[in-house]
């Protein structure tokens, strides 16, 4: 506490006290939060050409081709040869991997051999599902999670606890297909509630044809659709509420402990001793210190939640970018793989960076460390 | 009065989410809970498994993108609904001149859905740019034959072709024959999906890949395959299974390509739906590697053929859905005969299998690797494998051991010779015999297996260049006898052609036929 509490005159480089390793005419200095976001930024470089290099690597070294997957089972292997030649895949792998990072570096992602979409156009076209998908996850997650977790922490080993516990094992341990299948057949149908798509075709169409954002559910809001609007999310419920039932079995847990802690340390016990009621104790005290850990939590499940949110569009039929990849590691398309992956890793990168920019302003330690 | 508010906070946004969700009606029915977009009486939701590669006909050789071509663009001639010969769509007639000249004759007044005038220009402009352009995943090779083409006035078009081929009018009737806008369409490079205009009986109002289609009726089509729908929507699934769901919820009203046999089996049980089946034309069989110690040796081959237990295999693995299948030939084509039954009969002969390895020496039980594919084909693909296994090991002639990879990789270990016997099914190009025996047949076949016969080869060359169709049959009827003797490959069966839908809907079971083309303009929703 003594750490963090001397840090908070200083802690954003304003102070007027000059630490120890504080060079005299040094614009930052260590421990300033712009030197931290500008390591942090060097550090993404690496991560993303090691990332590039491993997903270009595996993708060839990986049976199969594009031509092979889309026609292997109609034309002869010279046909494919040719047809392989003249995309360009039979050239000298060094070539191709060097080409490739070229294209990237100049934000080039290229287009699909598939199908001949440009990268950037599936980004747009169903990057606004997987977001609104991964969202609302997410807002679930966080609904289900902290309640719960605060509860079984304010009541160690009650079966209350117990209960809270195993029901956030259970939800991060099974497989999110496992759990769709079962919303599909046992909520859906009680419920009437629609088991695919991020729409009715007919609301999708409605809205699509007036796209401001090609984010479904904000055009049908701008759009001022009600009707659209209500489809939209009514889709979402069941897609939602598996994605953030795997994701709140850690939030549970994490809050659990952190309450747990929070309720045993001296500040909480000095609460007490002041007279303060248990429960304004719990809310005001240990509540709200336990839950700062969770920033750090959110930045560490972004990776965890796109990669369920692949399963789970694959399993709702979601006009998202995991359907979009997934379809495109069937089909071999290097081209479309390598770009969604990137686009992803990019994602999973700038929310880590943004999470450790947020610790860093909440909790100065964190940039001395 | 502070958790008061918080309560009263939350629960108004609960109230509002419900009110939103009521606003949609949140009943299955898709057509029931889009009230966003206005609705006529024949509108209908078509969901299906497949995959579209292009929408532009010189990009895609697969069923999907052709399905959606055939209903945005018109071809010379068409294959109707069940019908074994073609009828007249942007051509009135197509006719050969001699086996290596067809002239075709474009009805008079044909419009783009954009209003351009359609003419031979047009056409030439369509296989010319076709052929140049010979996308990777393109159909162009089906032009193959095609050497040049003339257009003597606005509504004539004469093919030359490189050698005598009666198979070119069936190949007009593919979308690969589809013709294009020269006003739109760029002669060197595919069009993007977004931009197709066509002449057929719907255009495209919004494609999203992977996740729909969406058509209305086109206003300057004046052919015979007429809209019933005002608007069509074609929603694709990942694979079988939100698909059921989506058809079991109504949140489609037909369901094609592809449940699997046993959603088959349990929607007729329930009867709440309409489980249509219609001919069909795809093939399932197993392929010799000439290149291993076993599937060099003709009398293994033959033993085989003895032994496989077709009915078994229909019903068991197939809950009854397919048909046995004896000739490389599906039953319907003109010179089909089961020659396999002829050959080796009807049922599983183990003696004979035992006779036929005896007189060549040959010491049981053989090792055998048999390869398949565990989900390119579905998922009934491994049962289908695994009941010839023991089929094959039941005789106590072969030690059959069965291996499997996935598509991509399956491709490439049956071409290094990793199985004796491997899987592969085929959906036809067009509708004639000849796309049963050339791409198997000749040199080995596109899966280059080894097998060679010089007769096989001529025989196929003459079968293409005949005029006479009772000498053709003879020759087609030839080529199944000596596959059968030969045994490069052993027919398993013919699939058909199943749709699931509401029963409110109208047209489906009649374009339920061997072409595979699901004929969205001709298909409406009751009421």
């Amino acid at each position: 506490m003594a750490v963090s509490g001397s840090d908070k005159s200083e802690g954003t480089g304003r102070g007027t006290g000059r630490r120890p390793t504080e060079r005299k005419g040094s614009r930052v200095s260590r421990g300033s939060l712009p030197r931290y976001i500008l390591a942090r930024i060097g550090l993404i470089i690496p991560m993303m050409w090691v990332l590039l290099t491993l997903v270009f690597l595996l993708l060839r070294v990986a049976p199969g081709d594009p031509v092979s997957a889309a026609v292997g089972g109609k034309l002869d292997p010279t046909v494919i040869e040719e047809r392989k030649t003249a995309l360009g895949l039979n050239r000298p792998l060094i070539v191709q991997y060097f080409e490739y990072l070229w294209q990237v570096a100049r934000f080039d992602f290229g287009q699909t051999i598939s199908d001949n979409r440009p990268i950037t156009m599936i980004v747009r076209d169903n990057g606004g599902a997987t977001l609104t998908l991964t969202i609302g996850a997410f807002l679930i997650a966080l609904g289900i999670g902290i309640p719960l977790g605060l509860a079984a922490g304010r009541a160690r080993d009650s079966i209350r606890d117990v209960a809270i516990r195993l029901f956030g094992i259970i939800t991060y341990a099974a497989p999110i297909f496992f759990i769709g299948l079962l919303m599909q057949m046992f909520v859906a149908r009680p419920l009437g509630l629609p088991t695919s798509g991020i729409a009715g075709p007919r609301t999708q169409f409605t809205v699509q044809s007036r796209p401001v954002t090609h984010i479904l559910l904000v055009d049908a809001l701008l759009q001022g659709n009600m009707a659209a609007l209500g489809d939209i999310l009514v889709h979402h419920i069941l897609p939602c509420l598996t994605l953030g039932l795997l994701i709140c079995g850690v939030f549970i847990r994490l809050v659990r402990v952190n309450v747990l802690q929070t309720l045993q340390s001296d500040y909480v016990e000095a609460a007490r001793a002041r007279g303060i009621p248990e429960r304004q104790v719990v809310r005001e005290h240990a509540f709200r210190n336990a839950l700062v850990p969770v920033v750090t939590v959110v930045g560490l499940q972004a990776a965890m939640l796109l990669g369920g949110a692949v399963l789970t569009e694959n399993t709702f039929n979601w006009p998202g970018l995991g359907t979009q990849l997934v379809h495109y590691i069937e089909a071999r398309d290097y081209i479309g793989v390598q770009g969604l992956v990137t686009f992803f890793a990019v994602v999973v990168v700038l929310i880590s960076l943004a999470v450790d920019i947020i610790n860093a302003l909440i909790d100065p330690r964190v940039r001395y460390s | 009065m502070k958790n008061t508010s918080r309560a009263a906070r939350a629960a108004a946004g609960v109230a509002l989410a419900v009110a939103l969700a009521g606003c949609s009606g949140t009943a299955p029915s898709a057509s029931n809970s889009d009230s966003a977009g206005a609705s006529s009486g024949g509108d209908y939701i078509l969901g299906t498994t497949d995959t579209v590669t292009a929408l532009d006909p010189a990009g895609a050789y697969d069923i999907g993108s052709w399905n959606l071509q055939y209903a945005m663009f018109q071809q010379l001639v068409v294959i109707p609904a069940n019908g074994a010969t073609e009828a007249p769509d942007a051509a009135s007639a197509c006719t050969y001149g001699d086996a290596k000249t067809v002239t075709c004759t474009l009805n008079a007044g044909l419009k783009f859905s954009n209003g351009h005038d359609l003419t031979s220009s047009d056409v030439k402009f369509s296989f010319e740019r076709n052929l140049k352009i010979a996308a990777p995943n393109g159909a162009s090779v089906l032009l193959g034959s095609l050497d040049t083409i003339d257009t003597p006035d606005a509504t004539t078009v004469v093919f030359h072709l490189k050698q005598a081929d009666l198979t070119f009018i069936k190949v007009l009737t593919t979308a690969a024959a589809s013709i294009v806008d020269e006003e739109v369409y760029p002669a060197d490079k595919l069009l993007d999906d977004s931009q197709v205009v066509g002449s057929g009986p719907l255009m495209l109002e919004s494609y999203t890949a992977g996740d729909q289609a969406v058509f209305k009726a086109n206003p300057n089509y004046t052919g015979d395959r007429k809209a019933q729908a005002s608007q069509v929507f074609v929603k694709y699934y990942k694979d079988s299974s939100p698909l059921r769901q989506a058809v079991e919820n109504n949140e489609v009203d037909v369901a094609w390509r592809d449940l699997t046999p046993t959603d088959y089996a349990d929607l007729t049980s329930k009867g709440a739906l309409d489980v249509i089946q219609g001919n069909g034309s795809s093939f399932r069989y197993w392929v010799w590697q000439f290149g291993t110690d076993v599937g060099k040796q003709k009398a293994i081959r033959q033993a085989a053929a003895y032994l496989i237990d077709r009915e078994a295999i229909a019903k068991d693995a197939y809950d009854g859905t397919v048909t046995p299948s004896y000739s490389i030939v599906p039953a319907g084509f003109a010179g089909q005969k089961d020659s396999f039954k002829d050959a080796y009969g009807a049922a599983p002969d183990a003696a004979k299998a035992k006779q036929v390895l005896a007189d060549a020496g040959i010491q049981t039980p053989v090792k055998i690797t048999i390869g398949y594919t565990p989900t390119h084909y579905g998922p009934n693909a491994v049962d289908e494998a695994n009941l010839l296994s023991e089929q094959l090991k039941a005789s106590g002639l072969f030690d059959p051991k069965t291996e499997s990879a996935e598509w991509t990789q399956y491709q490439t270990l049956y071409k290094q010779k990793a199985y004796d016997l491997f899987m592969l099914g085929w959906y036809p190009d067009f509708l004639d015999a000849d796309n049963y025996l050339t791409p198997f047949l000749v040199d080995g076949g596109f899966f280059k297996n080894g097998y060679s016969n010089s007769k096989v080869n001529e025989l196929v060359k003459q079968e293409q260049g005949e005029t006479d169709t009772a000498k053709r049959d003879a020759r087609i009827g030839e080529l199944q006898d000596i596959t059968a003797a030969d045994v490069p490959l052993i027919p398993s069966w013919n699939g058909k052609n199943v749709a699931v839908s509401s029963k409110s809907m109208s047209g489906v079971k009649d374009t339920l036929d061997p072409t595979y083309i699901f004929r969205l303009w001709a298909i409406s929703k009751k009421g």
